[in-house]
């Protein structure tokens, strides 16, 4: 794993009367054990990976807890799990990123909420919406009200989130609905503290083993005639009982404010924000006390009617701030109100903007609008000078720019064995023609970027082969399926590999086999290389992928034929391979397994290896690579094929040259693929290999200084 | 309400790239401000950046301290307010500019700490030519709209210090004084509570505390900022490479302005083939002084002209071959400059390993043109182009060796075919020059400076020596729509920048066809033939 969590796992101890310093989603890792989880599962991905990824580090003191932890497969799994607490009274916390984990969870999800839950669950989802996210922009928020599933969305303060964590366990409970709860990105990153609680041991776990399985129950069992009855059960029981839980345990918070005859409802993860965004119009003080009274939502769904309505009733009129499409919220209440012919105007998005995240700028922008209306008399001046001022300053910014900036989106590390992958994909496609590519999630999306810009379509982790499905049958040339190995086995296998074997598709699927899912964070996978691999490998700086064939005796078993593996950094048996599998006879699936170990985790292997070696004076050779800068010519084709960040450009040294040369700066760490690219692509000979070797042997220094003499005397100065 | 009810936090937008440490200096300000005993909240919006992408955090510090709040606890915002920053601290220049341009930093009240230091962006290095962003102009934007701003090497200091980025931006936070917190609470935490002595302390924490320090004295004491600055530019300069001179006849036949370039590029002549091949580099220019003299007698444009051709066409009659490749790699700086630039110590071994992939052309290159013909010839038959991948261990007798021998055919290059040939496409640009220059100065100017298209080896050259022959048909000689000189320069130097745009040419295409030429001729190339037949009808 890319991180170590020694210390976050101390922090997890803490209990009663200890104060917790971190990241909010570490509280709510905390918050968990507070509550006496039982098992706590799910599928890695930003912004909650560190919830799993500490809970996986921190397994001894789980298991002195008696806590189970399961790095599931894929988020489906993960959801699935929750079914232990549909008979037994298990608490149980799954994770995911959201919206992308929770369409992979639906099935399970709507499984799990029909015949409802005994034990508590918690679902929490990292809400991957607005600045910062990775993915399709949709609200969890439909999957609540679908499913019929509570929908927490705690105020971003680690206290409430964390006691949030404890009620929705409870509430989860009483009205047998697994509750979730929506965490944005900025939320799961917010370092602030919180006064602990000790943490329980669950009654059932793994120390203290349930004797018996529960007794049949078709009721139980998400299956007709009983789905029916669940469904009536949902409206008639389950929703009231949650209401009833949120009104008694004051789960939404009611500020007041000196305005009574207005209001604003506001979900409570877009507390803060309302609050700066008040204190910029000058509608409140430092500390959140505000003019304007509020109800802020910790429980997004359900609302409870009754207090909504007395929120509304008999005032001038009130603001749904509601972050991303549709208002479900705002329509609600709309609806609610209508019904109980509550009279109170209700706004949101006819003043603030349907789509987006909600910062404090569009809030603030919003909220004069509905000042301007309701207090004519609150100046605004100085508020609208700052938000007039931001826009004229962007415009004097750009015009003094001329040229909008170049983008700087993510790429592959210094060293990623994906890149050359792409190179020789560049290359192949020289050879063979332009095809149609498939791309997918993980670190190899990033080949959608420049200098290689290539991929057609994304639909989903796993999905790039059975997203090929209807395009290479009409197509003259092959389409190409880009996969990694967690999207292998996230999904890809089955959606995939299975369904292009059964219909004998004439598919092309290459594999990247770096070891972990990378992108996330490296967590491990079935076909990561095992910990006693890496003990005992003599020369830790190499690949240890190919010490784990997994990925190739499932592909063998399923009945694949075509299956080639090549070292990715060997960009012209690459580019063969590519170009073979574009143009061979064979009309089957062909597989080519990219094998590169991922290179975060070679060099958190390589590092202190290097260092321990230096420290007891042994041999050690240090690999850069280099361009000579007055034979390289400046056309910079060398970066087209790379875009490694250390192979950048420099001023030209040569006054009669005027365009920048090629350099290789420090943090080259000697992958290899410079010279590979100078080769396969006949680039320019500028290029160098340097072995730096430290504490060379006596033999070594001896021939080296008599070498040295001889070439000193070819060389001219 | 009161004042304190009134007063805001104190509120820091830091900008980084991935892997920069940006996480641990979040980090060390929140545990700074808790020892001061000050409320205080981060937040980051990491996600894949990580991965070398731009990233940036956000921290809010309450300027009176926790005991006086009376157990109130101040709403933060969990995101940056435009235009209602304190300060901005950035490891990069464009990333600063960018978040100036999201109106981020407002002139009445954003202090802006920024690294003068550029990590070209993909788009940036990928160009042909030079597609830098113009570092100046994202200077000018940061001193337009800050309060204050603090530019200097984030870079050089840390690696100075031996120590990351992140260490160095705390420093010039705390020297700043943006936050109330003494020099020591920074110091404490970046000690990571340890208090002995700093000969005793962690590597790392050293480290980090040298690069804290010398970055808290740069922003702390703008004297220091100044000198340092200074000592960064001088240590810049010092790779500046000895001016060539002129001998006096030589010097009396071209004007003063022309001198220093003539200078350099009779140099590189003499040093590339011999002095006869610099003096015909000399009557070649002579013809385009002439010229410009005729149509600018008066030298208005200092002799523009004749400048840059003596630059361009020393640059193409200096025309890349494995030879010349050999003597520049084979050469002592050379290796001295490999040993720098490794960073080995005095006694590491360092061994040099070259990468060359000569093909059938390169060495017939070398060869009389009837035995050149009958080589290339012999390549175009073959199913792949003949490639010889050659790893030579330059730091070896036998690598060194055949260098060497590589070097000293020099003699061969002017009996070689390649040599004629570029003679010849010499010729024919040098023509239009001349020609250009006495119709119309400005057109002989513009054609002068497509020499920029000719670069470097193989493909790469025979691509710029088309695209250069091309326009000067095309754009210089031939008929068009508007065959004015004006017109003709205009196009010749939208031409010449289109070519540098990107790689494949289409810039330069839709450029020629704008101005009513002919796009470039496809060139043949082979290609793999895979077609999937329809499905056959029943």
């Amino acid at each position: 794993m890319e991180v170590s969590f020694s210390k976050e796992i101390e922090a997890l101890r803490l209990g009663a009367g200890d104060t917790f310093h971190g990241e909010g989603i570490l509280a709510i890792t905390k918050g968990l054990l507070q509550s006496g989880v039982a098992y706590v599962g799910g599928y890695q991905g930003a912004p909650v990976s560190h919830l799993l990824d500490v809970m996986v580090q921190a397994k001894p003191y789980m298991d002195e807890l008696g806590v189970h932890v399961e790095a599931c497969s894929n988020e489906a799994s993960a959801a699935a799990m929750l079914g232990a607490s549909i008979h037994y009274p298990l608490r149980g916390a799954v994770t995911w990123k959201s919206i992308v984990g929770t369409n992979v969870a639906a099935d399970a999800l709507s499984n799990l909420s029909s015949p409802g839950v005994k034990g508590g669950v918690l679902i929490v989802v990292g809400e991957d919406y607005g600045e910062g996210a990775s993915v399709i922009q949709e609200r969890t928020h439909a999957y609540a009200l679908k499913s019929g599933m509570c929908l927490l969305d705690p105020r971003p303060d680690l206290g409430v989130m964390v006691n949030m964590v404890e009620h929705g366990f409870r509430l989860s409970e009483h009205s047998n609905m697994p509750c979730m709860m929506e965490l944005r990105i900025r939320t799961c990153h917010v370092r602030g503290s919180f006064e602990c609680k000790n943490n329980l041991a669950p009654a059932i776990s793994t120390r203290a083993l349930m004797e018996e399985p529960a007794g049949f129950d078709y009721m139980r069992l998400a299956h007709p005639p009983v789905t029916f009855r669940h469904e009536k059960l949902k409206g008639d029981e389950r929703l009231p009982a949650a209401r009833r839980y949120i009104a008694e345990n004051r789960l939404n918070e009611l500020i007041p404010g000196t305005h009574a005859d207005l209001g604003i409802v506001v979900q409570g993860g877009l507390y803060n924000a309302l609050v700066r965004s008040l204190q910029q119009l000058g509608l409140a003080d430092a500390f959140g006390a505000t003019d304007i009274p509020l109800l802020v939502l910790n429980v997004a769904y359900p609302l409870v009617p009754e207090q909504v309505a007395d929120f509304c009733v008999g005032k001038r009129a009130v603001l749904v701030v509601e972050e991303g499409q549709p208002e479900y919220i705002e329509q609600e209440i709309a609806t609610l109100l209508r019904r109980r012919d509550i009279q109170t105007p209700l706004h949101g998005c006819d003043m603030l903007p349907a789509a987006g995240e909600y910062g404090v700028e569009v809030l603030a922008t919003g909220l004069a609008q509905f000042a301007q209306r309701y207090l004519p008399q609150h100046a605004q001046d100085s508020a609208q000078g700052w938000l007039v001022g931001n826009r004229e300053r962007r415009a004097a910014v750009a015009t003094q720019l001329e040229a909008p900036l170049p983008a700087r989106p993510p790429s592959f590390c210094i060293g990623c064995p994906e890149r050359p992958v792409f190179a020789a994909l560049k290359l192949a496609q020289q050879d063979s023609g332009p095809v149609h590519i498939a791309a997918d999630i993980g670190c190899h999306a990033f080949g959608t970027f420049e200098p290689f810009s290539m991929g057609h379509s994304i639909l989903g982790y796993g999905m790039s082969l059975a997203s090929r499905a209807g395009v290479s049958p009409m197509m003259q040339r092959r389409a190409l399926s880009i996969m990694g190995d967690g999207g292998f086995w996230h999904n890809g296998l089955l959606t995939g590999v299975q369904s292009a074997l059964f219909n004998g598709d004439d598919a092309v699927l290459l594999i990247f086999k770096n070891g972990y899912t990378s992108a996330t964070g490296t967590q491990d996978i079935i076909s990561t290389p095992d910990d006693e691999m890496k003990a005992h490998a003599v020369d830790k700086q190499q690949s240890l992928v190919d010490k784990n064939q997994t990925i190739e005796s499932t592909l063998k078993g399923l009945g694949v034929q075509w299956l080639r593996t090549v070292h990715t950094y060997h960009v012209d048996k690459m580019r063969k391979t590519l170009n073979n599998a574009f143009t061979s006879d064979f009309n089957g699936l062909k597989v080519i397994i990219a094998e590169g170990e991922c290179q975060l985790e070679r060099q958190r292997r390589i590092k202190p290896w290097i260092a321990s070696l230096l420290k007891k004076g042994k041999r050690v050779v240090r690999v850069k690579y280099g361009v000579d800068e007055d034979v390289c010519n400046g056309d910079h084709a060398c970066i087209r094929l790379s875009g490694c960040p250390t192979l950048t450009i420099k001023d030209n040294p040569d006054p009669l040259k005027v365009d920048p040369v090629a350099v290789v700066i420090d943090g080259c760490v000697g992958c290899g693929l410079c010279g590979e690219n100078a080769h396969a692509a006949t680039l320019c000979p500028s290029f160098y290999r340097a072995e730096v070797v430290q504490n060379p042997k006596w033999h070594e220094r001896l021939l080296h200084s008599l070498r040295g003499a001889v070439v000193r005397a070819l060389q001219p100065a | 309400m009161t004042t304190m009810n009134r007063t805001q936090p104190i509120t820091l937008l830091v900008c980084a790239l991935g892997g920069e440490g940006g996480g641990v200096l979040t980090e060390w300000l929140v545990d700074t401000a808790r020892h001061a005993g000050y409320a205080a909240q981060s937040t980051s919006i990491p996600g894949v950046a990580q991965r070398t992408g731009a990233t940036t955090y956000y921290i809010e510090v309450f300027p009176v301290p926790l005991t006086e709040l009376g157990g109130r606890r101040p709403v933060f915002s969990l995101s940056p307010v435009p235009g209602a920053l304190d300060a901005i601290v950035s490891s990069e220049l464009l990333e600063t500019t960018r978040q100036i341009g999201n109106g981020m930093s407002a002139p009445q009240r954003t202090l802006v700490i920024t690294s003068s230091g550029r990590t070209l962006t993909t788009v940036e290095r990928m160009r042909p030519g030079d597609g830098r962003t113009d570092a100046q102009r994202l200077l000018d934007v940061v001193k337009a709209f800050s309060r204050e701003h603090h530019v200097f090497d984030m870079g050089t200091v840390a690696r100075e210090a031996g120590t990351v980025v992140s260490a160095v931006m705390l420093g010039a936070i705390a020297g700043s004084g943006l936050f109330p917190f003494p020099r020591e609470a920074y110091e404490q935490v970046v000690r990571g509570g340890d208090t002995s002595a700093p000969e005793k302390l962690s590597k790392m924490a050293a480290a980090s505390l040298r690069g804290f320090s010398k970055a808290f004295d740069i922003v702390g004491t703008p004297r220091a900022q100044a000198a340092l600055v200074t000592r960064l530019l001088s240590s810049q300069g010092d790779e500046a490479p000895v001016q060539p001179t002129l001998s006096a006849e030589v010097a009396r036949a071209f004007p003063p302005p022309v001198h220093d370039m003539l200078a350099l590029g009779h140099a590189r002549l003499v040093d590339y083939q011999d002095e006869t091949y610099a003096a015909l580099y000399l009557e070649r220019l002579q013809q385009v002084l002439a010229a410009e003299r005729a149509s600018d007698s008066a030298g208005a444009h200092g002799f523009a002209v004749t400048r840059e051709m003596a630059r361009w066409l020393a640059l193409w009659m200096a025309f890349d071959d494995i030879v010349r490749v050999a003597e520049l790699k084979s050469r002592a700086s050379r290796a001295q400059r490999v040993r720098n630039e490794v960073k080995a110590a005095d006694d590491d071994i360092v061994k040099v390993y070259d990468h060359f992939k000569p093909g059938a052309p390169e060495f017939a290159a070398l060869l009389p043109a009837s035995l050149a013909h009958r080589v290339t010839a012999w390549d175009r038959r073959r199913k792949t182009p003949f490639a010889l991948p050659l790893k030579v261990g330059s730091h070896s007798v036998a690598g060194m060796a055949s260098l060497r021998v590589l070097a000293s055919l020099r003699w061969l290059r002017k009996r070689g075919s390649r040599f004629a040939e570029e003679q010849a496409l010499i010729e024919r640009w040098l023509a239009a020059v001349v020609q250009g220059t006495r119709a119309d100065w400005r057109l002989g100017h513009e054609i002068a400076l497509c020499g920029r298209l000719i670069k470097g080896y193989g493909s790469t050259n025979e691509h710029g020596k088309r695209n250069l022959l091309h326009v000067i048909d095309h754009l210089a000689v031939a008929p068009l729509p508007d065959g004015s000189p004006a017109a003709r320069s205009a196009a010749i130097a939208a031409a010449r920048e289109a070519a540098l745009a990107d790689e494949a040419g289409t810039a330069l295409d839709a450029t020629l066809v704008r101005h009513g030429a002919p796009p470039r001729p496809v060139i043949a190339q082979p290609i793999r033939w895979m077609k999937r037949p329809p499905a056959a009808t029943p």
